[in-house]
């Protein structure tokens, strides 16, 4: 039977501006912060193995094989370590890697740390090596970037089901609000829909990026990390540590083409559906279990589209769910109560590490006043990888 | 043999490609067929043709970006995605005055760009 | 006053350039900031406000504050022609100034745009109300632009489109350093104005009158612990 795998120690730093920063110190810096939180630093020599989520420190930092150079930042030679790149969705992807190395047998306590510094180069320059995920001839090539498919893909979606403009910025407002409270948060600044949606002034405040696609419809770039102690809870290294865990009760992935143009639906995002399918089967739950969720939104649209795709609102509604504030804090389904992608921030390499710490502080009830969900059971992270084209989702338990 | 035509002003196009076992055509370029599981060979071509893909398409979807990548020192490019009668889709940008509208007929045809440093790469244009 | 005839040497002929009229703009955090021009009585919390900014090497802010405490201090000791100074300001609170200068009635000449309040686009909307002076209300054909930050100028040539006059150095060349420089013309101003320069006027008194006694910031995020008063 397979073993039941937790989560005992969390870490994350601030999420905002790090480019005076070494990116290993930063990693390190949250991996040092979930051994502490999970009972100290020695216990980092009970770590039987640890993975390192990060896109692309290569391109951004001039440096590779950075699990390789964490492990000695961190004295924890000779405990293997890897790298897993899976683009943006590369920290979901180590902790699922993690989860597996428990699950097989060859390790019982697993390190995850995640990390990214983009802003050592400008936007232009970010912005271009993130649309390197995209396929080389048919789509980088003509100057395309993630937020021109997410501009287009919006289109369709309005043309289809009506959504606006303001629906999507309703969404940055609770986004916003909720990252006002968020200690990590990069953009700790609320919003109001008359500044960026009503008003005479929003349309050159709120600017377009990609149309339909405005400013506050799209994530800043933004450097930060984010760690999580995974453990085995039936081995004797379970009572090393003394919070509770909180249980992965299921974690799965899938993908879709890589090519945007050639998805069977456009406006479908297969990976996103059958993932959280396999992760439902896995925890023997279903979407109107899940108390609380972080949906990946680097681009507002994602937040409705993944509301959708994993169950809590019909295709083609989460826009009216939102307009009915059935997202917000206290609402029937609270989606991104970190501030999401929007304004938490998207380190891309350490965001998926960063949805787990932020349901593990939720499903604790150590989230912040005014925006701890009342009594959580189960929470849901969609992280992805690409275009929505390799997605991971992770559901945690309190038991 | 030497193919001389490689000097001389080459037109850029771009390639679709045909399973010769199965018919079934692509683009871009998987190695494996999916209709029938042959394996394409990049370097000798075996078993696979090339043909241009360019010509009349609808437009299916379109955006204007205003945060161009490093490179690209313009205000503003349009990009699209459209269908090919052939049933292939591809992406490119939109040369167009005002804005296009989705389902609206297009030409495709093929320029190089050299917006990034190395050598200038093969970009669809879609206008009318 | 009498001004003596040696002062008078040295004071510069001033045009009198026509007033910029008041606007407010509701920035994303649905704070109100009144754009409006400096008046010469402001200039004391304007060179307090630059001041501290003095010595921030990070992001250019260094050489910026000290070229626009030069262009303020200049301005009210009545050494420099033509000048004006719009102020962005939060309940009374200066969150942004930038400084220009008319040439000749036909030139304007872009000098500094300095963010106090960061993350809300102060500085791209007090730019874009400079642009807006220069051209609209003080007639100018073009206006000559340069900058310190590389990223800075970057973004305003990119989404202006300015003019690259560089190849025309040293006839055509900039005050700031005399380097070669980039020009925004009435025609390129015109095909941007929509996207970036905003702001409703006139401003409701009650309002307006909030910016009426302009006051320096306790606090520099760009300064992490420093406070004005102690």
């Amino acid at each position: 039977m397979a073993p039941r795998i937790g989560i005992v120690g969390i870490g994350h730093c601030r999420f905002g501006n790090s480019s005076d920063y070494d990116l290993v110190d930063v990693i390190a810096y949250s991996a040092n912060d979930a051994l502490e939180d999970a009972g100290g630093l020695a216990l980092r020599k009970e770590v039987d193995q640890v993975f390192v989520g990060n896109m692309a420190a290569g391109m951004f930092n001039h440096q590779t094989a950075v699990a390789s150079a964490l492990i000695s930042r961190m004295d924890m030679e000779p405990c293997p370590a890897e790298l897993v790149e899976n683009g943006p969705a590369s920290g979901a992807s180590a902790v699922k890697m993690g989860y597996m190395a428990i699950a097989s047998g060859m390790a019982d306590v697993v390190l995850v740390a995640a990390g990214e510094i983009m802003r050592t180069v400008s936007g232009w320059e970010a912005t271009n090596i993130v649309a390197t995920m995209a396929h080389t001839e048919a789509e980088y090539n003509m100057g395309l970037t993630l937020p021109g498919f997410a501009g287009m893909f919006t289109r369709l979606y309005m043309k289809k089901y009506g959504l606006t403009e303001r629906d999507l910025a309703l969404v940055a407002v609770k986004d916003h609000a909720n990252a006002a409270k968020n200690k990590y948060a990069h953009v700790q600044l609320p919003v109001t829909i008359e500044a960026i949606a009503d008003g005479p002034e929003a349309g050159v405040v709120n600017n377009y990026v990609a149309e339909p696609l405005r400013m506050y419809s799209t994530c800043p770039i933004t450097d930060g990390s984010a760690a999580v102690i995974l453990v085995n809870m039936d081995s004797p290294k379970a009572k090393l540590f003394g919070k509770k865990p909180i249980r992965i009760a299921g974690i799965a992935s899938a993908t879709d083409t890589h090519c945007v143009h050639n998805r069977k639906d456009p406006l479908v995002l297969d990976a996103v559906r059958l993932s959280a399918e396999k992760a439902y089967k896995m925890a023997g739950v279903g979407p109107a279990d899940i108390s609380v969720a972080e949906l990946h939104d680097a681009f507002v649209i994602f937040e409705l589209l993944n509301s959708e795709e994993v169950g809590f609102f019909e295709r083609g509604k989460s826009f009216l769910g939102v307009r009915n504030h059935e997202t917000e804090i206290g609402g029937r389904i609270p989606i991104n109560t970190s501030g999401g992608l929007k304004a938490k921030g998207h380190p891309v390499g350490a965001t998926g590490v960063s949805q787990i710490v932020e349901l593990v502080r939720q499903l604790r009830g150590e989230a912040e006043e005014g925006r701890q969900v009342k009594d959580p059971k189960y929470g849901m992270a969609v992280n992805f990888g690409g275009f929505g084209n390799n997605v991971v989702t992770t559901i945690l338990a309190k038991d | 043999m030497i193919d001389f035509s490689q000097y001389g002003e080459q037109t850029p196009h771009i390639h679709a490609f045909r399973c010769r076992k199965c018919g079934a055509i692509y683009y871009p370029s998987p190695m494996i067929c999916a209709a029938c599981d042959s394996k394409r060979d990049p370097v000798t071509g075996q078993g696979w043709e090339e043909f241009d893909l360019e010509g009349p398409c609808t437009l299916l979807t379109w955006t204007r970006v205003w945060n161009l990548p490093e490179g690209f020192n313009k205000k503003f490019l349009m990009f699209g995605m459209v269908a090919f009668p052939n049933g292939l889709k591809a992406s490119g940008r939109i040369e167009l005055e005002g804005d296009p509208e989705i389902g609206m007929a297009l030409e495709a045809k093929v320029i190089e760009a050299d917006e990034r440093p190395g050598k200038p790469v093969k970009v669809f244009v879609f206008s009318r | 006053m009498a001004i003596d005839e040696l002062e008078k040497k040295l004071r510069p002929p001033e045009r009198g350039l026509p007033p910029y009229p008041a606007k407010m703009i509701t920035l994303a955090s649905g704070e109100v900031m009144v754009v409006r021009e400096a008046k010469r009585e402001d200039i004391g919390a304007l060179l307090g406000t630059v001041y501290p900014l003095i010595e921030v090497a990070k992001d250019y802010y260094d050489i910026v504050a000290a070229r626009m405490y030069n262009e303020l201090l200049a301005m009210f000791r009545y050494r420099i022609a033509n000048e004006f100074a719009i102020v962005g300001a939060i309940d009374g609170e200066i969150a942004g100034i930038v400084t220009s200068r008319d040439v000749d009635g036909k030139l304007g000449m872009s000098l500094h745009t300095l963010t106090i309040k960061r993350g809300l686009r102060v500085g791209a909307q007090l730019f874009a109300a400079k642009m807006e002076h220069h051209i609209e209300y003080c007639k100018e054909d073009e206006v000559w632009i340069v900058a310190e930050s590389p990223i800075g100028f970057k973004r305003w040539m990119i989404e202006y489109e300015l003019e690259d006059r560089s190849a025309q150095y040293p006839a055509v060349r900039h005050e700031l350093g005399g380097v070669p420089t980039y020009a925004l013309t009435r025609k390129l101003w015109d095909a941007v104005k929509a996207v970036k320069c905003t702001g409703t006027r006139p401003v409701p008194p009650e309002i307006l009158r909030t910016a009426d006694k302009l006051r320096m910031p306790n606090e520099y995020i760009q300064l992490p612990g420093w406070k004005r008063n102690g």
